[in-house]
């Protein structure tokens, strides 16, 4: 027999006994539904954490700190007292980078570039669209970003552009009074930077602010990552912040950074931290910074998988079951295709073929449906007052073969272990004892 | 040369010296064990040629059946050996035995089993369909069988809806559909009127005319009579065998049928 011929008859078979396939396959649609659902969801999320840290520069991105200044947070944060010492107090002195700190950084194995990050300070932004003043947060962006642009461009980071640019998050467009991102785009929007030292000695704060003016190179997307936080801008406009910030101040006062960033190669990121732990520098990158986050979902993820497994278990039963009593019921037409010549292996084939279709229906109904609810399901968590409203780019749900594919082909795998007992019950009958029976 | 063949064949088939297609011996049979044990067949040792026409005849309940399942090898023996083709039957498994059914064999079984949720073209193609023929042909070649048995018309009618007779003769078209060396009948014509009866008997003699060795298992004597050689049994052992010239008539009438034709 034919291939084609087993896999055509193997279906025509579980039409013959509509009701007991139909309620097999229901069994394995609901494990199938919950794992791809669930795999959908796990995916969709997952891609989106990614483009976030990508978006922030990637994997190889790290963040770097003095440790001392984590532990004063940590101390500040805890509600115990401590106990004195003089090490510790010394310790804590060195809460910014020495200018000594870059070179001895840029010498560690597998780091790419590393950035001090200057204190720079800007009090509001303003354009001449609007009588308005806003507070805004302003990050720089580095080569290696890949901001999540919604219209327009990144700032151009090229350390050779002298232009200010910045990219602001869509909430600034209409605050800033245009009328939609294009608008914005290539607009100049000022900013109110002040001079520290200065402040000090003015009456009024707008004594000591120097407008500095940028053009918009595009509007990013919110994220999970932009929410709370402003603009980005490029090294020339932080450069320029800093400068002004740092009018009137001694030199060695004006250029600490405390904080840096650094690109490395991925691969060595744990060799990386440990090194600079030993230069007392805490390095994070962006994955460790929404690490729990990541924890908390794989746990959900876990748990659904388990409930979509225990629902498989089940069909898998329920397709032993079926196959059994079709074998039984199947006895003499076996008999006979033995009798006509049918091999043990193609008798088995066909009772396989017929479990593995079970689970590929089952699967299959389980794809279309969680694609259905999963798509509505997401339309819906975009709609007004929604929990993803102000996320256009967040896919919650995400269907792929990458991973649909190994579920269904899983789902067929369980099915066929599940038909290999009756199919060698089917393929031992003698021809015979098959059809004598009545 | 096309008239020779046939002349050909049957003088092959009257010389004894020639090889046997099937050779049994001592071939014994019980059924179940100790004191239900019953003992189906006993001792019974036969050869059947190329080419010939053999009735088994016998009582009901007498083994024919029985020793008809073993000799086409669907059954096993509880002693004595069945050789087929000068092959012991017990040396043939897998593929070698699987190929013999599919292609060699031809079974019109008593009790016809048919898979009867199908329709009658899915059930005379099954052979042809586990025997890997295509789609196109054994289609073509399945209702050429039905056209034998004249159900050309019924092809598409589910097998559970015909009457009994036009079941057995689904059967007869199933078994010839591979065009068998060796076709088995356990009673082909038990179900049919006489009329319907002699039409089944024309088409199997038509086969052996063409080379198809013939083993009918019957309690109509009259069709015995028709075969070349009656191997009569009566509670499991062989009790005299016999050859009637009524067979070699009817061949010769069916031959001069033949030759009428051309
Ligand atoms: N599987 C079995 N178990 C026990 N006894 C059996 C079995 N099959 C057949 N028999 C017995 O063996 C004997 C021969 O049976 P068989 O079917 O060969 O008879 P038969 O000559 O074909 O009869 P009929 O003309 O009625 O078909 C019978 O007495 C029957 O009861
Ligand atoms: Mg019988």
């Amino acid at each position: 027999m034919k291939l084609t011929d087993i896999i055509t008859a193997a279906n025509r078979n579980l039409l013959k006994n509509k009701v007991r396939s139909f309620l097999t396959i229901l069994a394995i649609f609901v494990g199938s539904f919950t794992i791809i659902l669930n795999s959908a969801i796990n995916a969709g999320v997952n891609d989106y954490i990614d483009s976030q840290i990508n978006a922030m520069g990637g994997e190889g991105y790290l963040e770097m700190t003095p440790t001392a200044t984590m532990d004063m947070m940590e101390s500040m944060m805890s509600s115990k007292v401590s106990e004195y010492s003089d090490e510790k107090k010394d310790a804590s002195q060195s809460i910014s980078f020495k200018s000594e700190d870059f070179e001895k950084i840029k010498k560690i194995d597998g780091v790419k570039s590393v950035y001090p990050i200057y204190l720079s300070q800007e009090d509001y932004v303003t354009s001449p669209y609007t009588d308005k003043k806003y507070e805004i947060s302003l990050n720089g962006t580095v080569e290696g970003f890949e901001l999540d642009m919604e219209t327009g461009e990144m700032p151009n980071v090229s350390k050779d552009n002298t232009k200010f640019e910045v990219a602001i998050t869509k909430k600034y467009v209409t605050l800033l009074g245009f009328k939609d991102n294009e608008d914005a785009v290539g607009k100049t929007i000022q900013f109110g930077v002040p001079s520290t030292a200065k402040c000090y000695t003015v009456a009024k704060r707008s004594d000591c602010q120097t407008v500095v003016e940028a053009t918009i190179t595009g509007v990013q997307a919110d994220g999970i990552l932009t929410i709370g936080g402003g603009a980005r801008a490029n090294a020339a406009l932080l450069n320029e912040i800093h400068r002004i910030n740092s009018i009137g101040m001694p030199a060695e006062n004006a250029d600490v950074a405390y904080q840096a960033t650094a690109f490395v190669d991925p691969d060595k990121i744990d060799q990386i931290k440990e090194e600079l732990k030993k230069m007392n520098i805490t390095a994070m990158t962006i994955d460790d910074e929404i690490g729990t986050f990541r924890t908390f979902l794989d746990a959900m993820v876990a748990i659904l998988n388990v409930f979509g497994g225990i629902a498989l278990l089940a069909a898998a039963i329920g397709i032993i079951n079926t196959l059994f009593m079709s074998v039984q019921e199947r006895t003499r037409e076996i008999g006979l295709m033995k009798a006509l010549g049918m091999s043990r292996a193609k008798i088995f084939l066909s009772f396989s073929v017929e479990a593995i279709s079970l689970g590929f229906w089952g699967s299959i109904f389980g794809m279309l449906v969680s694609m259905t609810i999963g798509y509505a399901g997401n339309t819906f968590l975009h709609s007004e007052g929604m929990f993803l409203e102000n996320l256009p780019t967040f896919h919650f749900v995400k269907f792929t073969p990458e991973v649909i594919l190994p579920i269904i082909v899983l789902v067929m795998a369980i099915a066929f272990v599940a038909g290999t007992a009756p199919a060698l019950k089917a393929a031992k009958k003698d021809p015979i004892d098959a059809l004598r029976y009545e | 040369m096309k008239k020779a063949s046939p002349r050909a064949a049957s003088t092959a088939k009257k010389a004894p010296a020639s090889f046997p297609v099937i050779e049994v011996s001592h071939l014994s049979k019980t059924y179940g064990k100790r004191t239900t044990a019953f003992k189906a067949l006993d001792n019974i040792n036969l050869k059947i040629f190329p080419g010939e026409s053999v009735a088994i005849i016998g009582k009901s309940g007498s083994g024919k059946s029985t020793l008809m399942h073993l000799m086409a090898l669907l059954d096993k023996p509880t002693s004595g050996t069945v050789k087929v083709l000068g092959i012991n039957a017990s040396k043939l498994k897998g593929k070698k035995l699987n190929r013999l059914r599919n292609k060699y064999f031809g079974f019109v079984f008593q009790q016809f089993f048919m898979n009867s949720n199908d329709t009658v073209l899915e059930n005379v193609l099954l052979p042809l369909k586990i025997g890997k023929v295509s789609r196109f042909k054994r289609k073509k070649l399945a209702l050429k069988a039905l056209d034998i048995v004249d159900l050309e018309n019924k092809a598409k009618n589910k097998a559970t809806n015909l009457s009994g007779g036009q079941k057995q003769r689904v059967c007869i078209a199933r078994a010839i559909v591979n065009n068998p060396k060796i076709l088995f009948a356990d009673e082909p014509t038990g179900n049919l009127d006489s009329g319907t009866g002699k039409k089944i008997i024309d088409l199997l003699f038509g086969l052996n005319q063409k080379g198809t060795t013939l083993i009918i298992v019957t309690h109509d004597e009259d069709l015995a009579a028709l075969c070349d050689r009656q191997i009569r049994i009566v509670d499991g052992q062989v009790v005299n065998e016999s050859k009637q010239k009524a067979g070699y008539i009817r061949r010769t009438a069916i031959k001069e049928g033949q030759k009428e034709d051309r």
